[in-house]
């Protein structure tokens, strides 16, 4: 690996007061790669996750981000939050909860309408800009939050659990549009779920934390073909054998 | 679907036959004599009273003058109860230092502050103002305070993500965030400033409806009480009517969907 | 912000530096320009004053009057309009066909009846009993229909499975049920019962605390309007922290959900 990596945790500790929640975390994610983080829940990966947005600081180690400290929210680092119905502004239709970031980012107004209704129909939500996050389902305010976040053109997209509030048909269905959108605008992924399955289906790689303090205890490689399908992807002995080896792990952090 | 709403229109017209009809009991006891029309002039000496003081202007000066002190003493309300209720909302220190004394506050009758705003500013329309400012700031204040503190912690993080300024959060988040809470605030807030515009002009015999009844009650001219009475009642129903559809307006991202 | 629910033997130091510096800037202004003013008295004064007419008798005497006035009010509206709530939750043929009529009524500002009451009555405890009635009736009703229509619908199920008679099911069900939210608009309504009480009483009626602060004003008496001020306020703080702590003690936080009565 010659290129600086876009995400590098060394030795990133937190505590909140004398809890500690996160205690030397180590691993490099380099540009392009899809990345998911598992773990028994308590283990501390949401807050990873914060951290990795900069909405939190390390009381020890470091965050770097293309080398530089991961100090403050970066425009081109954005999170999408897992309770999209709490992450979007109520008051303000689609067209304009997407205008927030663009606004926050100081686009120009004349510019601003095209782009929305791009990336509104982006996120499969064309033609539906008037609408009020309430008259959404769950999974139309979850893309609406994705194009949120894809108006501050994003190089790094982090995802905190996104679709675990979600039905089973729905978050397939969006697990393919993320992995399409990913690879078509090459963008860095960290997803974090504690859903084994789909962060095998997801990911080129799988970093499992350990609980109490959270600490890395197993980073997998994932050597699926792409692009993945539902239900071939799923059979392959590869994703299996990982299954497996995923579930022996958090059977044991739990032990 | 129809069916509920035929049975909604006849719940309705059911609704208005009896309102007719306790309108046409009060005629029935007020021609029977039973109690002296001193005490309760009928429905339609009343209603010819209101027409009458329409036509010479009396009694569209007294509304004006009614409407008046409500709303400016509403509007000063609103304004410093809004501004004040926002840095107590934003700042834990500031909560500190006013808690104890908005406690105090709080639960005093308004009605109380009259004499010492007479002994201050006379029996002036000024000295109404204050006392309608001064009553109706707490649900406001309050209902702000309480809207600013309850901003989802989520949207701060979005807030942080996105990288907005204080002031930008406070403009896009907070204050939208806490927009329900304080338009409640001001709609039990006109309730109290009408009753209050009554009791000042009453006892400061400013020009208004207030003084109007009291006057026609020492003058015992029942039916000019009543119709201003009736007046007062359509100024209640019609200002807090006209606060709960600017509520329903602004608000009408909140009762969409499900 | 309610002091209550601060922990104990947390003082606001800060909080009450306001209203003390506030008094001592008073005291010190008066007391040093030595002007002579109808509108204002050093804080020791109105303290000394506020002490002396509580201990001869007088604010005592004014303050049972007026709140004789408030519960009576409270009582004579209240239960009306409580009996009235259930009726109209329970059956809402009866709601429906009522609602232009109270819908009518209820926006009248209870001081615009004041003059009506006057005629009525005169002066006395009449007038503020009809006037404190008048909002307190309403207000009771208001919530007292919301109450019972917010009684978890699974428990008048119940009831019907159990075969209860409507009064049983009224005694047996909806009441144990609404109680919490019963004391809940006791304690509103007696706070607005107190203010509107003290309310006519400072526009005409000549009895009690009302009428003590404004016969103070005209008696260019400062010092005594001060401290029936001052007093007014705390009978209000004290009404509402003794009925806000009996709340907590019988219901707990039953009685912000509503629910989990004995």
């Amino acid at each position: 690996m010659t290129a600086l990596p876009k995400f590098s945790f060394s030795g990133a500790t937190l505590a909140f007061g004398q809890k500690p929640i996160l205690r030397n975390i180590s691993f490099d994610i380099p540009a392009g790669q899809f990345t998911c983080i598992i773990g028994a829940s308590g283990c501390g990966k949401t807050t990873a996750l914060r951290l990795a947005a900069g909405l939190y600081q390390p009381t020890q180690g470091a965050v770097l981000f293309d080398g530089e400290p991961m100090s403050a929210p970066r425009a081109d680092v954005a999170i999408v939050f897992q309770d999209y119905g709490k992450a979007l502004l109520p008051w303000r239709t689609a067209f304009g909860n997407v205008s927030l970031a663009m606004e926050a980012g100081g686009v120009p107004k004349a510019g601003r309408a095209d782009r929305i209704e791009e990336l509104l129909a982006l996120v499969g939500l064309a033609g539906q800009g008037g609408k009020y996050p309430t008259e959404m389902s769950g999974g139309m305010q979850q893309r609406l939050q994705i194009a949120r976040c894809l108006a501050q053109n994003p190089s790094v997209l982090l995802m905190d659990e996104p679709f675990g509030a979600l039905d089973a048909m729905t978050r397939q269905g969006l697990q393919d549009e993320v992995l399409e959108l990913v690879a078509r605008t090459q963008t860095t992924v960290i997803f974090v779920t504690h859903d084994l399955e789909e962060a095998i289906y997801l990911g080129d790689r799988v970093i499992g934390l350990l609980p109490h303090p959270g600490r890395v205890g197993i980073d997998v490689p994932v050597n699926l073909p792409r692009p993945r399908d539902q239900l071939a992807t799923r059979e392959e002995p590869e994703f299996l054998r990982l299954r497996r080896e995923l579930f022996d792990f958090i059977k044991g952090s739990e032990a | 679907m129809r069916y509920l709403l035929t049975s909604g229109l006849m719940g309705r017209g059911v609704s208005v036959l009896v309102a007719a009809g306790v309108v046409w009991i009060w005629l029935l006891i007020s021609r029977s004599g039973a109690i002296s029309p001193l005490f309760l002039p009928g429905p339609d000496k009343a209603w010819a009273s209101l027409l009458r003081g329409f036509e010479n202007g009396v009694l569209l000066r007294q509304t004006l003058g009614t409407l008046q002190h409500m709303f400016f003493g509403w509007l000063v309300a609103s304004v410093v109860a809004v501004g004040l209720g926002s840095v107590i909302g934003i700042s834990p220190l500031a909560r500190r230092i006013f808690s104890p004394l908005l406690e105090f506050l709080r639960p005093l009758p308004a009605s109380a502050v009259i004499p010492i705003a007479i002994a201050f500013m006379g029996l002036s329309n000024a000295m109404a103002i204050f006392v309608i400012t001064f009553g109706t700031l707490w649900p406001i204040l309050l209902s702000t305070v309480q809207g600013f503190s309850s901003v989802e912690p989520r949207l701060y993080e979005v807030a942080k993500a996105l990288r907005m300024g204080r002031i930008e959060t406070i403009r896009k988040i907070v204050l939208p965030s806490a927009l329900p809470d304080i338009l409640a605030g001001m709609r039990i807030s006109v309730t109290a400033a009408l009753i209050l515009s009554v009791v000042c002009e009453m006892i400061a015999g400013l020009d208004g409806l207030g003084h109007y009844i009291m006057v026609s009650a020492r003058l015992y001219r029942s039916p000019d009480l009543f119709a201003g009475v009736i007046l007062l009642g359509a100024i209640g129903y019609v200002s807090s009517t006209l606060v709960s559809m600017a509520e329903a307006r602004l608000l009408r991202w909140r009762d969409r969907g499900h | 912000m309610s002091a209550a629910a601060v922990p104990r033997l947390r003082v606001n130091w800060l909080g009450l530096a306001l209203p003390a510096g506030l008094l001592l800037a008073l005291e010190l202004w008066l007391r040093l320009s030595n002007i002579t003013t109808e509108s204002l008295a050093p804080p020791s004064e109105v303290f000394v004053t506020l002490l002396e007419n509580l201990a001869n008798g007088r604010l005592p005497a004014a303050t049972l009057k007026t709140l004789t006035g408030a519960f009576g009010g409270l009582l004579m509206g209240g239960i009306p309009g409580l009996l009235l709530g259930i009726a109209f939750a329970l059956v809402p043929a009866l709601d429906r066909a009522m609602e232009v009529t109270i819908e009518a009524l209820r926006p009248i500002p209870s001081v615009a009846l004041l003059p009506v009451a006057l005629m009525v009555f005169g002066f006395g405890y009449g007038m503020e009993f009809a006037i404190v009635g008048k909002s307190c009736f309403f207000m009771m009703l208001i919530l007292t229909r919301a109450a019972v229509r917010g009684v978890e619908p699974r428990l008048r199920e119940v009831s019907r499975v159990l075969r209860l008679s409507k009064p049983a099911m009224v005694w047996k069900i909806i009441l144990p049920a609404i109680l919490p939210r019963l004391f809940v608009a006791f304690r509103l309504g007696a706070s607005l019962a107190l203010v509107v009480s003290v309310t006519i009483e400072i526009a005409v009626n000549p009895q009690g605390l009302g009428y003590e602060i404004m016969t103070a004003r005209e008696a260019l008496r400062p010092d005594l309007m001060l401290a029936c001020f001052i007093w007014i306020g705390l009978v209000g703080l004290g009404l509402n922290a003794g009925l806000l702590l009996a709340q907590r003690k019988l219901f707990g936080r039953a009685a912000l959900a509503g629910e989990g009565v004995k």
